[in-house]
């Protein structure tokens, strides 16, 4: 009860601290709707193939959802954790009866849950203003249900991937690179964000399947677009929560090692 | 809870610590050799440092900078891996991390901050409430005591980044303090403060330790600060211990005498000088000796009866010259020598 209480606390300041930021959540907010929507003018505007699964309404359903579900599974660990190292401020969380990657991840999902204040208006007034255009019949709350699991799933494991790039920081004094070819480059490829994983050709879509990126963005979309068999969700909630947990471990690993190289400098 | 200073609070044996730095020399050759083949120099910042400190104990933890002092209470409180040799703090392994050690202590450093730089003290209070599982009564009550004692109810609700480094440093102290910890490890909490801040802290933590009797570990280049507060200090120098025992014995030992200031009314110096005694400045009518402990007290009277006496000051040699001489090489080999006597 006492750590609940104390995560609870400890959101609750991060979330009074980014309302703080407010200037700096809106250009965050439109950094967010800006790749996805030159997408989605992309995709409408070209031709499509004969084996293209995905229709018009699709692409838009599917552009449409990308800013909050990329929003809601982001992770800043990776930015705060190694700046943390390199300035010292990690030997104050060290010191807490308290997680010390709570903290930050905390910070992460008080930040992607702020952010909702800008996105959602826009994502509910932009898809009022295209509902002619959507294909929304086959809705059904067992669909939404699934959609919000496969969204706290994919934040999970997007979460553990970068805390376990980000604890490289104990040894690497920038990790950026790094996240940028192992959570940046591959994830918007094989996660969906520029093509629709479920538009790859067959063979590199049973990768995309097998590898974690996809289910941090695009199956929590193709879960709403209704292309998904129940037994393709379940198998890919299982996918998830074996990159979660094989991750966590690397996490464990990578964690305890580091703490004996950390040097506590700064102070 | 009842503490008796008997009970040994830390421990450390043969304690080391060192860290392999990367060198690097000057030029664009330098850094492409460096970067090929990487030189790497070990430095002993703490070499087999020997230590046992009593529960409730206030101890003075000097030496100059990068002596090695910021390091060992870095090891104390489990930051740090040892190299070598071994800690026990109130029966834990410091680097272990136990949730238990962790409530029982605190480190409160002068250049870093526990609190929340963006909310109030107030709110960072709260969420160590939260993370030390504080009851209502036990937050109530503690935040009221130290509200009072450090008088920072006016700056409670103001956001930290634009409280004044005086104020920053009392609710540092407060928010350090919340969970009552029986270890105090604190790192220059005067520097930077005006006189009059250093002594608010001070009285503030001798009043605190009286209450509580928390083992505290002090470092500080505020001899002040140690002179208040410490009833014993450890010394260590290149991260080796240099002395260890009370401040009067360090003060004995490497000045044994002491400095008399007098003035007299008129005349020739009424009194004849002896063995222990050396005039070290005349302006006037002020003579100021150099006078060994044992012959003090025989000089004053000497003085008194003569009746010419305006004005008579004895003091020890400042504190800061006395550990300025410690540093030193025969400094250190004077205050490791044991002790002479009278």
């Amino acid at each position: 009860m006492t750590s609940f209480n104390a995560h609870l606390a400890t959101l609750r300041a991060h979330f009074k601290i980014i309302f703080t930021y407010r200037g700096m959540m809106l250009i965050q907010a439109v950094r967010l709707l800006l790749l996805p929507l030159v997408l989605a003018a992309a995709w409408l505007s070209i031709q499509k193939t004969a084996e293209n699964p995905y229709s018009d309404a699709d692409y838009l359903l599917y552009y449409l959802l990308v800013p909050v579900i990329l929003n809601l599974t982001d992770s800043r660990l990776v930015f705060r954790f190694p700046m943390a190292v390199r300035d010292g401020s990690l030997s104050r969380e060290l010191l807490k009866p308290f997680p010390p990657l709570s903290g930050y991840a905390l910070e992460s999902i008080a930040n992607n849950l702020i952010q909702l204040i800008y996105l959602l208006p826009f994502t509910l007034l932009a898809g009022y203003a295209i509902s002619d255009r959507l294909q929304l019949g086959h809705l059904n709350l067992q669909l939404l249900l699934y959609m919000l699991l496969a969204i706290v799933l994919g934040g999970l494991v997007r979460m553990l991937i970068s805390g376990s790039i980000s604890l490289v920081g104990f040894w690497l004094e920038d990790v950026t690179t790094l996240n940028l070819i192992l959570n940046g480059g591959i994830w918007a490829l094989l996660g969906g964000m520029i093509v629709p994983v479920a538009t790859f050709p067959q063979h590199i879509r049973c990768i995309a399947e097998m590898l974690p990126y996809r289910y941090m963005l695009s199956f929590p979309i193709e879960i709403v677009t209704g292309r998904l068999s129940q037994a393709q969700i379940l198998q890919g909630f299982a996918v998830t929560i074996f990159w979660s947990l094989l991750f966590a471990l690397i996490m464990r690993l990578i964690w305890k090692r580091g703490l004996k190289v950390y040097a506590a400098y700064g102070g | 809870m009842t503490q008796t200073i008997n009970e040994v609070a830390i421990v450390t044996r043969q304690l080391s610590r060192s860290f392999s730095i990367r060198q690097k020399s000057e030029g664009l050759a330098a850094s492409l050799r460096n970067f090929f083949s990487p030189v790497y120099k070990t430095v002993n910042a703490v070499c087999d440092l020997e230590m046992s400190i009593g529960r409730g104990e206030i101890i003075g933890f000097l030496g100059p900078n990068g002596a090695g002092k910021t390091t060992t209470l870095k090891m104390l409180s489990g930051l740090l891996v040892p190299s070598g040799g071994s800690i026990e703090v109130l029966g834990f392994t410091p680097f272990n991390r136990d949730h238990d050690f962790l409530k029982s202590i605190s480190l409160v450093m002068g250049q870093k901050q526990n609190l929340w730089w963006d909310l109030p003290p107030v709110e960072t209070f709260e969420i160590h409430r939260r993370i030390y599982g504080l009851s209502d009564e036990q937050y109530r009550t503690r935040i009221d005591e130290l509200v009072e004692m450090l008088e920072i109810s006016d700056c409670l609700e103001t956001q930290t980044r634009k409280l004044s480094l005086g104020q920053r440093m009392r609710c540092e102290l407060a928010v350090s303090l919340l969970h009552q910890p029986s270890i105090l490890f604190l790192d220059e909490p005067t520097i930077g403060l005006d006189i009059l801040m250093q002594k608010k802290i001070r009285s503030f933590l001798l009043d605190y330790h009286r209450r509580f009797k928390p083992t505290i570990l002090l470092t500080s280049h505020y001899m002040d600060d140690v002179a208040a507060l410490a009833q014993r200090v450890i010394v260590i120098n290149y991260g080796r211990k240099i002395f260890d025992g009370r401040l009067r014995d360090l003060t004995d030992r490497m000045r044994p005498e002491k400095i008399m200031t007098v003035i007299i009314n008129n005349g020739e110096f009424p009194c004849q000088l002896r063995d222990g005694c050396r005039l070290i400045h005349q302006e006037g009518q002020l003579y100021r000796f150099l006078v060994r402990r044992e012959v003090v007290g025989e000089l004053a009277a000497c003085l008194y009866n003569t009746g010419q006496i305006a004005d008579l000051t004895i003091e020890d040699a400042p504190l800061e010259e006395i550990i300025g001489q410690l540093f030193t090489d025969n400094g250190a080999a004077a205050a490791s020598a044991p002790a002479k006597t009278p």
